[in-house]
């Protein structure tokens, strides 16, 4: 190797120690400054470091930060508070946070987590270490290291109970509004400016035959729609015409009326909504009114036909209210009255009308009205022309719809024709009955009158047959025997007149007379000739009746039976069965017998069929007249020859 | 006085008819009766012979039937008088009304008898009153 070589070497090597030299200057340099730079950066990451951490201890939302087997590393102040755990004294997983129904939406969460590195807008229900449920809402995120692995997850956590607990409430009320419009009873049509719907319900479908869901319609346009439903009414192109009219003006309507084909009565309304400034549609809405309109209708007819018999009615009618004061009076009232209606409104009726204490019945019946009660009263009064007339009333308590009381409405007939016959027929029995006592006593005085002579003819018989005694031949005595017998039947036939006339005045008091007693004792008193006997068959009864009168009926038909008896062995048989409300008497006899065509006549007076010393034809008259008077009845069943039955009924 | 012996009556006869005096005094005749019978058409008469009471009658026969005062006026007039109201008054009558027999008693009669169409009936009648009478004890004035 040459020295030269060798110098080069040398030089080289000298300079290439001098660019070392030079170069590791410049990187002492450079690290010098890369040291300055680092130790700057250092200095910069912490700071943002400790800004950050601030920021995150710092921020209102909970703040957590967990390894991802969800072991909680972190917690800021807010999430200490939230779930009320501190974890520098325990350990925490967030697994023991997951509400158990939101479990399974947290593992998806988390898996998403995993695998995307995030999750957003998770919302869940979450324990807190009080047991306490919250709902939150959570955004999170893993956190990588250097090398771009994942080493934990960190979240930002809000309580969302109230905000969530306020949504339900809204979502609850919206639901129930919907519901109820849907269901509401009216039809509903709510359409935007282009009268597109917005809302409907099942009511106008079912009004308009609509076979569709409410929701199908929305975005449907109305004036299209209307060309088709127009067919549905009576009128359907003053429907369209009025329907655009309305849309026109864009001004609340109210009670419109549509009369459809089927018979249906719609009312329809229609109302710009706004809010503030804002519209917000129209509403139209149809309800049906039929029920509504035929129920006014019939009440408008039912008040029609009343109001037509009040008024036509031929009895009065007044309404007064609780201070008896004149309401309303029909035209016949006003005729009966004398009064028009002008002239009695507001006037006090029972100081009006009535005379002689009739206001004082009226404020009675008032009371009566006020305690709910209705009845009928007579009542005097006094027409506007001065007239006296008798009204009968009858009077019912007035009710408000509340069922109180308002006043009273009475109904009025005139009776006056009717009281007038009702006073003559009062004053004529009073005189039938003086002119009957009259009658009585005018009987007795003269039956005496006419007795008295009879009694002075028999005693001066007497006396001439006495003084003349022995002077007299056999027939004059004869002719005065005959003399004594007429005077006899004479008597007899005045005393039975009597009787007769006497029975018809019943003033005596029925009492209950035993008729087993009282035939008892007629038999002791009747002369029974020898060959005659009477029996009876049945034990007789007790009736209330007169007694003087029963006994004179049974002495009558028993003296019948004995006189009319031609048997040599007479036999009479008295018996009774009871009926359900009366007493059949029989009394049978053996004797004549009557013949049928003298059934009815022998009860009539003065109608004796064989003359007789001792018949006078007005014992069978006195027989019936008293059967009669005891409400009962009287008949025969005879054969001549045979004998007679005389059947009568007493009432019980 | 013997009570065997019966009294002789005064006897006050208030009567209208004039057959029916005329029976009266026949029957004391033919039955021989002493009784004295003091004769009065009417009550009017008859109060005019009892206002003297200068001789009272015993008894008093009294008629209901006649014009004027009637029996039953008599018959009240007599019995609201201190002293006449004592006199047995026997009705002789032909009513036989219910009502005036009642009415009668009820004003006070001390008999209430009949008159009976047959004369030998009155006879009997009359005879028995007499001879009631005749046997009781009368308030002599």
């Amino acid at each position: 190797m040459s020295q030269d070589q060798l110098d080069i070497l040398k030089r080289a090597l000298e300079r290439e120690k001098a660019a070392r030299k030079a170069a590791e200057k410049i990187l002492e340099e450079k690290s010098r400054e890369l040291f300055l730079t680092s130790q700057k950066l250092e200095l910069l990451l912490e700071e943002k470091s400790s800004q950050l951490q601030g920021i995150f201890e710092n921020i209102v939302d909970a703040y957590v930060v967990m390894d991802l087997e969800g072991k909680v590393l972190k917690l800021n102040e807010a999430a200490t508070k939230l779930f009320g755990y501190d974890i520098s004294k325990e350990s925490l997983n967030v697994q023991n946070l997951i509400y158990k129904d939101d479990y399974d939406y947290a593992m998806n969460s988390f898996h998403q987590l995993k695998t995307n590195g995030f999750f957003k807008d998770y919302e869940a229900r979450v324990y807190t270490k009080s047991k306490e449920v919250k709902w939150v809402h959570i955004n999170a995120s893993v956190v990588f290291d250097k090398k771009k692995r994942p080493i934990a997850a960190q979240g930002i956590v809000r309580d969302i109970t109230d905000q969530k607990a306020s949504e339900e409430k809204l979502i609850e009320s919206e639901n129930r509004l919907a519901a109820l419009i849907l269901n509401l009873d009216s039809g509903i049509v709510l359409e935007d400016e282009n009268r597109n719907i917005v809302l409907t319900n099942k009511k106008f479908c079912n009004l308009f035959n609509i076979n569709a869901q409410p929701d199908d319609l929305i975005g449907i346009d109305c004036t299209s729609a209307s060309e088709q439903n127009k067919m549905l009414f009576k009128d359907p192109e003053a429907f369209i015409e009025r329907m655009k009219a309305i849309d026109k003006d864009k001004q609340l309507v109210i009670g419109d009326e549509l009369e459809m084909l089927d018979g249906k009565i719609l009312e329809r309304n229609y109302m710009p909504i706004t809010i503030g400034e804002k519209s917000k549609g129209f509403l139209w809405t149809f309800t049906d009114v039929t029920l509504k309109r035929t129920y006014r209708k019939s009440l408008e007819t039912q008040k029609q036909k009343y109001y037509g018999i009040i008024a036509n009615m031929h009895l009065g009618l007044v309404e007064v209210n609780n201070d008896d004061e004149i309401l309303m009076i029909n035209q016949s009232f006003s005729e009966m009255s004398g009064y028009t209606q002008d002239e009695v409104l507001g006037k006090k009726a029972g100081l009006l009308f009535p005379i002689e204490g009739g206001s004082d019945i009226i404020s009675e019946e008032n009371k009566k009205r006020q305690q709910g009660q209705s009845n009928s009263y007579e009542l005097k009064v006094k027409t506007k022309q001065g007239h006296i007339r008798y009204w009968l009333i009858s009077g019912a308590p007035n009710y408000d719809l509340n069922g109180e009381v308002v006043g009273s409405i009475g109904i009025h007939l005139d009776i006056t024709d009717l009281k007038t016959l009702e006073y003559q027929k009062e004053k004529l029995l009073l005189e039938l009955e003086k002119s009957n006592n009259e009658l009585q006593e005018y009987a007795h005085i003269v039956s005496h009158d006419l007795k008295s002579p009879l009694r002075s003819i028999d005693a001066l018989i007497n006396w001439i047959k006495e003084d003349n005694k022995g002077k007299l031949d056999d027939v004059s005595l004869q002719n005065f025997n005959h003399i004594e017998r007429t005077l006899e039947k004479m008597e007899l036939l005045i005393s039975d007149i009597l009787d007769y006339s006497s029975i018809g005045a019943m003033n005596d008091e029925k009492t209950n007379v035993d008729i087993a007693v009282l035939v008892d004792d007629l038999i002791k008193i009747l002369y029974v000739p020898e060959h005659v006997s009477i029996s009876v068959s049945n034990k007789l009864p007790s009736l209330k009746g007169d007694k003087v009168k029963l006994q004179q009926l049974f002495q009558n038909l028993i003296s019948n039976a004995i006189k009319f008896i031609d048997k040599p062995e007479g036999i009479i048989t008295i018996d009774v069965t009871s009926k359900s409300d009366c007493y059949e008497f029989s009394i049978s006899d053996n004797g004549i017998g009557i013949e049928k065509q003298f059934y009815d006549k022998i009860f009539k007076i003065f109608h004796a069929l064989n003359k007789s010393k001792d018949s006078t034809g007005i014992g069978l008259s006195i027989v019936k007249k008293i059967v009669n008077q005891h409400e009962g009845n009287i008949w025969l069943e005879s054969e001549l020859g045979k004998g007679t039955t005389f059947y009568f009924t007493l009432k019980k | 006085m013997s009570s065997l012996m019966s009294n002789v009556l005064k006897v006050l006869l208030i009567e209208d008819d004039t057959i029916e005096v005329m029976k009266l005094n026949r029957v004391i005749k033919s039955l021989n009766l002493k009784h004295q019978i003091v004769e009065a058409n009417n009550g009017e008469d008859a109060l005019d012979i009892l206002k003297k009471k200068e001789v009272l009658p015993d008894i008093i026969l009294l008629d209901l039937n006649m014009p004027k005062i009637n029996g039953i006026e008599f018959l009240g007039i007599l019995k609201s008088d201190e002293t006449l109201r004592y006199i047995p008054t026997i009705i002789l009558t032909t009513s036989n009304n219910q009502k005036d027999l009642l009415e009668c008693y009820k004003i006070g009669v001390a008999g209430y008898v009949l008159k009976p169409l047959k004369y030998e009936d009155y006879v009997k009648k009359i005879e028995k009153i007499f001879a009631y009478w005749s046997i009781n004890e009368l308030i002599k004035a």
